[in-house]
């Protein structure tokens, strides 16, 4: 099936088979491969993207059922060679370690942060819950997303 | 009824056919979801013990993609009065591969549901014999 | 001069992974690549009957499918460590094939591989083998598997034991002392078997260019040499100096990528068979099937205290489940990894441990995060713990009363163990006393028994925890049963413009090499650490390498980089006293220069590598360049240590453990880099916290495992832990030119004792003694009842 959407503010026009999951049409056609996948279930989060402006997990959408819409992946988060504050909140607190859950990790903060830009820890932790990190232990992530919110708050 | 292939087919929930190959022995295609996994199973339906107005055992083993299931029903037929029989069941199964890994909490809440719809078929069944 | 050791540099590898640009091996993409699907066993235990591929052979783009019967089904993997009984017979050591041949072991042993244009087309195929088995009786549980008439896994042998092994004092001396000691503290329980779950799944890509008869594998390893090695060596006979393996970024490990795996040295195979590249990379169900696991323990412990609560014996039996077959370092996890931690931190006079290491059909076990010191210390600091309730004490003043005293390694020697090893140097009552007083123990039984009138139940658990680290020299771990060495490669080659390449051995998949590498080379150059630069991962780079695990990256292969720094020095000295026209013994080396002593006259580090690359004015027989690898083989283990206290809030009406503050005192010799060294033990204490509260991996009784999924597996998320409040003591290490420990597993070692401490300190008052891991809510609800 022919599909159209917009990445990172990329127009895309592409032939996919009807069962190709948005991550692997991510990876696999358009070699946007910092979206990784770490399970079967989507229960693991690494492979979070913004699906018009929602934290979404693309394993479990149909790259077919993106289409026409606009999707944010890690790759642009960054404005060149300058961070998205979440990118740097995360460098200076150490919230990521192996970096295989950050790209999950990032995008979810920006949801968490779109919905709630002064969001309590509780909070953070509670936004986090579907996506897993096995390095952090999660300490250094939630402090990179307080973090996060005052840099985007001044 | 129950001893009737077309009606079993009927009213077994997720069969898609039941084919016979010997007396009381069947060829099964069914498909069920269990939890997360949905799976194609194909195999044999074999009634075994079977004494008629009281009871019989159906052996079921059934392969698939997603994972073999082998299970043991037995079902009693107590007669309460002239038009009223009471049906009751017990059963064991053994499930492997990703049904295994993936479903087996579930299970148990799949059987009873899946009891429910044959039973609840059942009885339309005989509504609309009758 | 030290401007960057001691300070929480921030990581220079962050960028990378930050804008989605890492290089995991399933992000690499060669043309003509084909992909890869295997079929997988559904049964524990099984007799193949039958392989039919011909309807997947006809399937859409399939390259080749091959089974047990083909030529790759003769390799097997090796075990790289032998345990012997211990009357002497030797360890037994099944094949562990590529793909099974005529039995299949446990549940996911892959039986068939499809080689196709497309992973889904390879997985469409794979759907279509058809494999007939005839269903065998299985063994999941160590101790079941050595009951008499239980299956055999392998045939070969009358029962399922690898080996047995025992460590310590002669036991009828301990059995004595037990008999007369004046309290007696008996605990059996499982060490719950756990999956390691590194979130990046394993992958390879096999690469094999008929031009040139060489092969490449992209590999999602912690250790590429010695892949290599088991590769080349033993796995598939291949020229060594003719594959380079390399693994550049690793999504985690925490022990499951050590091993030398079949699916890799399968797609290596395949890969010459095919002529085109091969990749296969697992997804999570596969990964729960394959990825070695770890614990699984079944232990039966008995500790002796005399009446003032000083411990006077330890006897211990377990068995330790190996699995269907002995992964790459498997044995050495219950026995030397593991007995060898039986001292603890405390002056226990006599010790006996006994191992049986049964195989079951089951994943098989290896080293996961801390690898047997986990399962030693949470038995040692359970018993003890229960000993102080038992014993009406306080369980921070038994500790006390059992410690060894402190000693440096230097002035004082180290401290010899009842159980072969030699601690290096500590201060154990140091880091309790720092941790008690982080967690404000003087007033919590107060606040304990208010809550207790207001009907919450508060717990406090303590435990502390010595770990052996970068394991080693290797002769002795040879002698151990070690078939590899134990040493790491430094390698520093500094560039004519004095930049300078360093390579390591080791490798990083999340703990920060790149900057805390450069950090001390920095320092130890005097250079800015930009002008540094750290590399790993690539077998055609450095030399040689063990790869990291153990914690033993920076107290191994950072000693090996300071070997080569002081070459460098040292050959630069030489050079500079030319330049300078002075003798070398009157130059000193700082701020990256060499300076004449009580001169203004120096040269810098800069000038003297341009010196050695453009060699005109030259020291008279010096060969040129400045660039040297270093060998470093350890005297012996380090020993990090510490104390981990744990405060719990159980949910009275539902059992559900909240854990409130988690306080962490480790002491991992001298620290590089404080913030790198407090995300280590963040999330080690995570994953601990993981196997006392949430985490088992568990099978049924036909032995299938019934955990597979993030849906039926639970680890830890955000909001299962709290904030981690991290401390440390700081006791060099008096063997390494660093002063270095090691704190990769210091979290994970500790945590899951001090967290079951708790739960039961909680609930002591109602006559809780020990609850089983995992303690889910419904386990610590049974257990409230059971005794109320």
């Amino acid at each position: 099936m022919q599909i159209s959407l917009t990445i990172n503010g990329k127009s895309y026009s592409q032939e996919v088979e009807p069962r190709t999951s948005l991550a692997h049409f991510l990876r696999d056609t358009l070699d946007l491969t910092g979206t990784h996948i770490g399970c079967d279930t989507s229960s693991c989060g690494a492979c979070t993207v913004l699906l018009d402006g929602k934290a979404v997990k693309s394993c479990t959408v149909l790259a077919v059922q993106a289409d026409g819409s606009e999707i944010t992946t890690i790759e642009g988060m960054a404005n060149g060679d300058q961070l998205h504050p979440i990118q740097e909140a995360f460098q200076e607190n150490h919230g990521l370690q192996c970096g295989f859950c950050t790209p999950g990790m990032v995008m979810t903060a920006a949801d968490i942060l779109a919905n709630n830009p002064n969001p309590s820890e509780a909070d953070i932790r509670h936004g986090l819950e579907g996506n897993f990190c096995r390095c952090t232990g999660y300490h250094n992530i939630v402090k990179s997303i307080q973090h996060a919110a005052e840099k985007m708050n001044s | 009824m129950l001893n009737d292939p077309q009606v079993l087919a009927r009213i077994t929930p997720g069969i898609q056919t039941l084919e016979e190959v010997a007396p009381d022995h069947y060829k099964a295609v069914s498909e069920v979801k269990i939890g997360p996994v949905k799976g194609r199973f194909s195999g044999d339906l074999r009634i075994t013990d079977k004494n008629p107005e009281k009871s019989s055992v159906v052996e079921l083993n059934q392969q698939s993609k997603i994972g073999n299931a082998k299970a043991r029903i037995t079902m009693g037929l107590h007669a309460i009065d002239d038009s009223h029989t009471e049906i009751q069941y017990s059963g064991e199964a053994q499930v492997s591969g990703m049904l295994a890994r993936m479903g087996q909490r579930l299970i148990g809440g799949v059987v009873s549901s899946l009891s429910r719809q044959f039973f609840e078929a059942l009885a339309r069944e005989i509504n609309q014999e009758t | 001069m030290e401007n960057y050791i001691g300070k929480p540099i921030k990581r220079r590898e962050d960028t990378r992974f930050l804008k989605g640009a890492g290089r995991y091996t399933d992000d690499i993409k060669l043309p003509h690549m084909a992909h890869v699907a295997f079929v997988r066993s559904p049964y524990a235990h099984a007799k193949i009957l039958n392989i039919d591929t011909t309807a997947a052979a006809q399937a859409e783009g399939v390259i080749a499918i091959y089974t047990g019967a083909d030529e790759c089904g003769n390799f097997g993997v090796p075990c790289g460590w032998q345990v012997n009984f211990k009357n002497g017979d030797t360890m037994r050591e099944p094949q562990h094939p590529l793909l099974a041949k005529e039995k299949v072991r446990h549940v996911g042993e892959a039986v068939a591989v499809v080689v196709a244009e497309t992973q889904a087309l390879a997985r469409d195929a794979a759907e279509l083998v058809e494999v007939e088995y005839e269903e065998l009786p299985a063994v999941t549980n160590p101790k079941d598997a050595m009951q008499p008439g239980a299956p055999l896994v392998h045939d070969q042998w009358p029962d399922n034991a690898a080996f047995d092994w025992c460590i310590g004092n002669d036991r009828a001396e301990v059995e004595k002392a037990l008999e007369n000691a004046y309290h007696v503290t008996e605990l059996e329980f499982i060490n719950n078997r756990l999956a390691p779950n590194a979130i990046e799944p394993r992958s390879y890509i096999a690469d094999y260019n008929v031009n040139d008869d060489k092969w490449t594998l992209y590999t999602s390893t912690q250790n590429p040499h010695l892949i290599r090695l088991l590769l080349c060596a033993f796995t598939l006979g291949l020229p060594e100096h003719k594959v380079r393996v390399v693994s550049y970024d690793v999504g985690g490990g925490f022990g499951s990528k050590i091993y030398h795996y079949t699916e890799e040295a399968l797609v290596t195979w395949l890969s010459r068979q095919v002529g085109r590249p091969v990749k296969w990379t697992a997804d999570r169900s596969e990964a729960f099937m394959t990825d070695a696991h770890g614990r699984d323990h079944v232990v039966k412990s008995k500790m002796g205290f005399d009446k003032d609560g000083k411990i006077v014996a330890h006897l211990t039996d377990e068995y330790c489940a190996m699995g269907a077959y002995l992964s790459t370092f498997a044995p050495a996890i219950p026995t030397y990894l593991h007995g060898t931690l039986f001292q603890g931190l405390y002056t226990t006079p006599l010790i006996h441990l006994n191992v049986v290491a049964p195989f079951t059909h089951t994943v098989p076990v290896d080293a996961y995060r801390g690898a047997g010191r986990p399962e030693a210390t949470y038995l040692i600091e359970r018993l003890i713990s229960k000993a102080a309730i038992e014993m009406n004490m306080d369980p921070a003043e038994i500790r006390f009363k059992n410690f060894i005293p402190p000693f440096d390694g230097i002035n004082q020697p180290g401290y010899q163990t009842q159980v072969a090893l030699q601690y290096d140097s500590g201060n154990y009552a140091a880091a309790l006393e720092k941790a008690l007083e982080a967690a404000g123990y003087e007033n919590f039984r107060k606040e304990q028994e208010e809550a207790r009138q207001n009907g919450k139940l508060l717990g406090l658990g303590i435990s502390t925890w010595i770990e052996g680290c970068g394991i080693a020299p290797s002769a002795v771990v040879g002698a151990l049963g070690a078939r590899a060495g134990l040493y790491e490669v430094g390698h520093v080659r500094v560039q004519p413009t004095g930049k300078v390449t360093v390579y390591t051995g080791t490798h990083s998949h999340g703990q920060g090499h790149e900057t805390t590498f450069a950090q001390f080379v920095a320092d130890k150059l005097g250079i800015p650490i930009e002008d540094v630069d750290i590399e790993h991962g690539d077998t055609n780079e450095v030399a040689f390498g063990m790869g990291t695990y153990g914690s033993r990256s920076l107290a191994v292969g950072g000693s090996a980089i300071v070997k080569s720094i002081d070459k460098v020095l040292e050959k630069g000295a030489r050079i500079a006293a030319h330049k300078l026209e002075a003798a070398v013994e009157d130059l000193e080396y700082g701020d990256g220069k060499w300076t004449v002593k009580g001169t203004d006259k120096s040269i810098s580090f800069g000038d003297v590598a341009l010196t050695a690359y453009v060699p005109h004015d030259y020291p008279q027989g010096e060969e040129p360049g400045l660039d040297f690898s270093s060998f470093y083989d350890p005297v012996n283990f380090t020993f990090p240590f510490g104390a981990h206290i744990c405060i719990v809030e159980v949910d009275a009406d539902t059992g559900k453990v909240t854990i409130k503050r988690f306080i962490t005192v480790d002491d991992v010799g001298n620290i590089i880099n404080p913030m790198i060294v407090d995300g280590q033990i963040h999330g080690g204490v995570v994953q601990g916290i993981g196997q006392a509260l949430l985490e088992e991996v568990a099978y049924d009784e036909g032995g299938q495992m019934i955990t597979g999924s993030y849906m039926d597996y639970a680890m830890p998320r955000a909001d299962d832990v709290p904030f981690i409040e991290t401390h440390n003591t700081v006791t060099p290490c008096p063997h390494n030119p660093l002063g270095v420990k090691g704190a990769g597993e210091a979290g994970t070692i500790g945590a899951t004792p001090a967290v079951v401490n708790a739960v039961i300190d909680a609930l002591a008052h109602l006559g809780v003694r020990d609850i089983q891991m995992p303690l889910t809510p419904q386990r610590v609800w049974k257990a409230m009842q059971n005794n109320n």
